[in-house]
């Protein structure tokens, strides 16, 4: 698999180091802990919202650093939580009097670590809490996790809780949204191919040229099955039916729809797999208020997408509706 | 148990990392029959950090000292060892806090402490087939001793032989928490890696007392 990398070990801090070059304005980059955050930051005046994880996700999370999302992320080499001490300052740096939310996707390395920097960062006097994210209902208990994992609806609690935090939320209310946010979101991924980290340089699982894998998780972990390929139709019909089921979502239910690409899968195939997700919930009574189509959260190279979809109200969809501005820009 | 100075403190903890350096290869063994094998190397490069900054750590106090080794075998450790450990130095260096001196009652409250935070952080009890199972067993043993009036040396030897006989106890048991739990009931039969790890270390701290 051709890669454009130097050294593999240095793949995360290069890519860090370009990004920031890239927005010198609007981004600050710290190499001894991996950090990206706003280069106006820390804003004393409002909650400060941190996201961590591994890399191999971008644009999560460090590509949606900005007003209106995220003041800073906080990532670990590829498919590895960050290391705690690198999380410990991060939140040290970026506290704020009003607080600081730090935002985990539930994998059981990522929590321990946020956990702890949590105690270690409360015990000096900082008021921070933390909130997982939960949405995918492939599998219950996983590779990585006790509970569910979670996905590319991280998008939607972060979005959620920036937009409630630059309004001037305390951080208890800031939490309740984000909680509100998480436990209305449901998402579920396919894949078409497996994804190659810089420092394997070789696939990370086997999936054969004629299968899928329905279910599967960020880091390429198995989902619910492994079938043959199949026409898009009938993979949206088998993603969005558990995805419905879970909530359940209902007819007259508002809805934010997102098609994820996971990667590797051209934007013509995502638009394409929206068309047939949207018509198939209008048939069911349920109406697309928001969507969103493109890459949010994805497992480097892997040819692949997730659906999502979050049960809209006025509140919810107020904070998705709030201006944001972050270095993916199309103009 | 007399008082124990800031000097035990730190030489239980200096024993103890260079067991994990010395043993690196031999703990990753064991967590390799159903585990992911990474408990050797994990906790031989956060212990391998305690050693390198050794000199510099602050001793103003055994609960300073100890949050100090909490930081530097947390800081770029992945994997669970690192937050597990990290928290179990934290949470007696909490309970070191609350007191002056480091008596037997004090080293119980640092272990009480070590294990309930380690219960939180993994989402794990007693039952688990964790180092649980061999250092709650043995700090209770070594509370018994305490209350019927032991001596210091009977008190290490009797913590040591119980956490020897509950590690390997630990054999009979099926994982329920971490790697090893995929392997469901084929983890019966060949004893906890952190378990045994832990037994190998008090062992081995008790044995070059000074």
């Amino acid at each position: 698999m051709k890669k454009f990398v130097n050294d593999p070990q240095q793949f995360v801090p290069e890519m860090l180091e370009g990004l920031a070059l890239a927005n010198p304005d609007t981004l600050k980059y710290v190499p001894e802990y991996n950090l990206i955050m706003r280069a106006d930051g820390p804003d004393e005046s409002k909650v400060s919202i941190v996201q961590g994880s591994g890399s191999g996700h971008e644009p999560a999370h460090v590509m949606i650093v900005g007003k209106g999302m995220l003041d800073a992320a906080c990532p670990g080499d590829v498919f590895a939580a960050p290391p705690f001490d690198y999380v410990y300052e991060t939140t040290k740096l970026m506290a704020s009097p009003k607080g600081v939310l730090l935002l985990v996707n539930n994998y059981t390395g990522d929590k321990m670590v946020f956990e702890m920097a949590e105690e270690m960062s409360s015990a000096d006097g900082i008021e921070v809490k933390t909130l997982f994210i939960n949405d995918d209902v492939s599998v219950e208990d996983s590779t990585y996790t006790i509970g569910r994992r979670g996905v590319a609806g991280n998008f939607f609690v972060i979005k959620a809780v920036a937009a409630a935090s630059e309004r001037g939320a305390d951080l208890n209310e800031v939490i309740r949204i984000g909680e509100k946010v998480n436990s209305v979101t449901r998402t579920m991924g396919v894949a078409l191919t497996a994804c190659t980290p810089p420092a394997k340089g070789s696939p990370l699982f086997e999936l054969g040229d004629d299968e899928i894998e329905i279910g599967v998780g960020i880091h390429g972990e198995p989902g619910r099955r492994r079938g043959k390929m199949m026409p898009a139709n009938e993979i949206v019909e088998e993603m969005l039916g558990p995805i419905v089921k879970d909530l359940p979502f209902k007819e007259g239910d508002r809805v934010a729809l997102m098609i994820n690409g996971l990667g590797g899968t051209p934007i013509s195939e995502l638009y394409l797999l929206y068309g047939q997700a949207h018509k198939r919930l209008a048939e069911q009574g349920i109406s697309v208020g928001r969507s969103y189509v493109g890459e949010y959260c994805t497992s480097l190279d892997m040819a692949g997408a997730s659906i999502t979809l979050v049960r809209l109200d006025d509140e919810i969809e107020g904070l998705l509706m709030d201006p944001a501005e972050i270095p993916i820009r199309v103009f | 148990m007399s008082t124990t100075k800031i000097d035990d403190v730190e030489y239980v903890v200096r024993s103890l990392a260079q067991t994990t350096v010395e043993k690196e290869k031999e703990f990753g063994d064991l967590d390799a029959v159903v585990g992911d094998g990474d408990l050797g190397y994990s906790l031989a490069r956060g212990f391998e950090k305690v050693l390198a900054d050794w000199d510099s750590l602050k001793r103003d106090d055994a609960a300073t000292f100890l949050q100090q080794i909490a930081l530097a075998i947390s800081s770029r450790i992945g994997g669970t060892s690192g937050p597990l450990w990290g928290t179990a130095f934290l949470r007696a260096s909490a309970a070191a806090k609350t007191t002056d001196t480091i008596d037997g009652a004090a080293v119980v409250a640092m272990l009480r402490g070590a294990t309930d935070g380690i219960k939180k952080r993994g989402n794990s009890d007693l039952g688990d087939k964790t180092l649980l199972d061999a250092l709650i067993p043995a700090t209770d043993e070594l509370e018994r001793q305490l209350a019927a009036g032991a001596s210091p040396e009977e008190c290490r030897a009797a913590f040591a032989a119980k956490i020897r006989e509950c590690a390997d106890a630990t054999s009979t048991m099926e994982a329920k928490r971490g790697r090893a739990s995929y392997s469901g009931t084929r983890s019966i039969g060949s004893p906890d890696a952190g378990a045994v790890a832990v037994a190998v270390i008090v062992e081995r701290i008790v044995a070059d007392w000074p």
